[in-house]
């Protein structure tokens, strides 16, 4: 009776310490916001804060979210005819400017779950990356970003990066002040998920939020779940609201040819575009 | 040197008329006045045409096409803004101003100064400059020949708009600080400002 005891005991244990490992919320039970994406061409930091470019980078100045903006009650706001124009896109749009993604968000006391729904489009104008069909990207700003929690990722998109016109192959992005988290999913099978950092340049390992992805394609719909450690990197306390940004490489897209959203914030149990739920 | 010719042109209009009434005389130099007037304008905003202004090729080839593709060309409500209600002064006054300093343009006109692509590509800024600085020096006097802040519904207008137009306003600016390349492709190399 004792081994079984011990047994049981044993079994309980790994159990429980396993469903801790992949302790997850009930998704039904959180709620989803649509986050459109969009490609965004080549519009990079030095782009978006000069007056010639970009008339918005005055309402920058003053504070203005690009969002704020160009997010109008859940529509893209966006001069899409110039985007896809020979200007802002050299190479050749896709044929799919822009593509919604459902948000959902939770967290308990040591992590934050975020999952993401999409239907990811064909028609990519540059399908370079022929191991993965989709990568899943989700970055964080810490506080130290200049205008980080006006122009999400956009601190770390410069027109001299790899995949810029003119840009040298080997130049990663980075971000001048401050540093972000970045989270990566694959969708090539066995593909490690990244859980890296941009500062000076982007690194895809070595973060410190401990960041894991899962992700799965039922039907056309592709579903990826991240989880990283709240307290790692980036620190996002409960109340805090943490400025993010998401990007999609669809159909075999690399560097520049993702589609992005704007900035947005994602509240821990507080107010922002994304509410993160605590379960 | 003065002519003693009593016959001499001068001195015939400086004579008092012997056959016709000062009624008559006063009835039609008035009514000529309206004629010759009248014709002087007819004439003048003969030059305010859109024809006038693509029969040269200069025009034509370049930022009248440009200016097709936009919409103060072609828009829902068919209301069009041809290339004197931006580029000429409604007013008398200022109207008049502006003509005198276009008549250099038959100067270029004659030598050529753009009058093939790569010509006119390469004064682009220029030319652009002179106007940006004309509407700026006029409180963009032309674009409100029609458009104002307090005619705009704001309900109307996207949120990017109605928020630039905000910021607009609260700093004072004018219409041509941002709407430049509305009408026509902005030149490369421009300058950034350094002062708002």
């Amino acid at each position: 009776m004792n081994k079984n005891f011990i047994s049981l005991a044993v079994i309980s244990t790994l159990l429980a310490s396993a469903s801790a490992a992949i302790a997850a919320p009930d998704w039904s039970k959180v709620p989803k916001k649509d986050i459109l994406l969009f490609h965004p061409g080549v519009t990079p930091i030095e782009w978006a804060t000069k007056k010639a470019e970009h008339s918005g980078s005055t309402a920058i100045k003053k504070g203005e979210t690009c969002a704020g903006c160009h997010d109008e009650k859940g529509k893209l706001s966006l001069d899409f005819k110039r985007l896809a124009g020979k200007e802002l896109e050299p190479k050749g749009a896709p044929k799919t400017l822009s593509f919604p993604v459902g948000v959902q968000a939770a967290y308990d006391a040591t992590s934050l779950y975020l999952r993401l729904t999409f239907k990811s489009p064909d028609g990519g104008a540059d399908p370079a990356d022929k191991e993965n069909e989709v990568k899943a990207n989700v970055m964080f700003a810490n506080d130290k970003v200049p205008q980080g929690d006006l122009v999400g990722c956009w601190a770390t998109c410069h027109q001299d990066a790899r995949t810029m016109p003119g840009a040298d192959d080997k130049k990663l992005k980075y971000v001048k002040d401050g540093a972000y988290d970045l989270m990566q999913w694959k969708s090539a099978k066995g593909a490690k998920a990244a859980d890296g950092t941009v500062t000076d340049k982007r690194a895809m390992d070595g973060g410190k939020a401990d960041a894991r992805a899962e992700g799965s394609k039922s039907g056309d719909t592709y579903t990826v779940t991240f989880t990283r450690k709240l307290a790692g990197g980036v620190a996002m306390g409960e109340g805090k609201a943490i400025p993010f940004g998401i990007a999609i490489h669809a159909d075999h897209a690399t560097g520049r040819f993702h589609h992005v959203s704007f900035g947005y914030k994602l509240g821990i149990g507080s107010e922002g575009d994304v509410k993160a739920i605590r379960f | 040197m003065s002519s003693s010719n009593n016959n001499g042109i001068w001195a015939r209009l400086r004579k008092p008329s012997a056959k016709y009434s000062l009624l008559t005389l006063l009835a039609v130099g008035f009514v000529s006045g309206i004629v010759f007037w009248g014709s002087f304008n007819t004439a003048m905003e003969a030059t305010n045409t859109l024809e006038f202004c693509i029969s040269c090729h200069e025009m034509r080839d370049n930022v009248y096409q440009e200016y097709k593709q936009t919409i103060h060309y072609s828009n829902r409500t068919g209301v069009r803004a041809i290339c004197s209600d931006c580029h000429v002064p409604k007013d008398w006054v200022h109207k008049m101003a502006r003509k005198i300093q276009a008549s250099q343009e038959i100067y270029g006109k004659i030598v050529g100064t753009i009058d093939t692509p790569e010509k006119f590509e390469a004064r682009r800024l220029e030319l652009a400059e002179h106007e940006w600085a004309r509407m700026k020096a006029s409180d963009s006097r032309e674009c409100r020949n029609c458009h104002s802040f307090e005619g705009m519904d704001i309900e109307k207008q996207k949120t990017r708009a109605s928020k630039m137009h905000k910021i607009a306003q609260d700093d004072k600016q004018t219409c041509i600080d941002c709407h430049k390349g509305i009408a026509h492709h902005k030149p490369k190399g421009m300058k950034e400002e350094e002062d708002e």
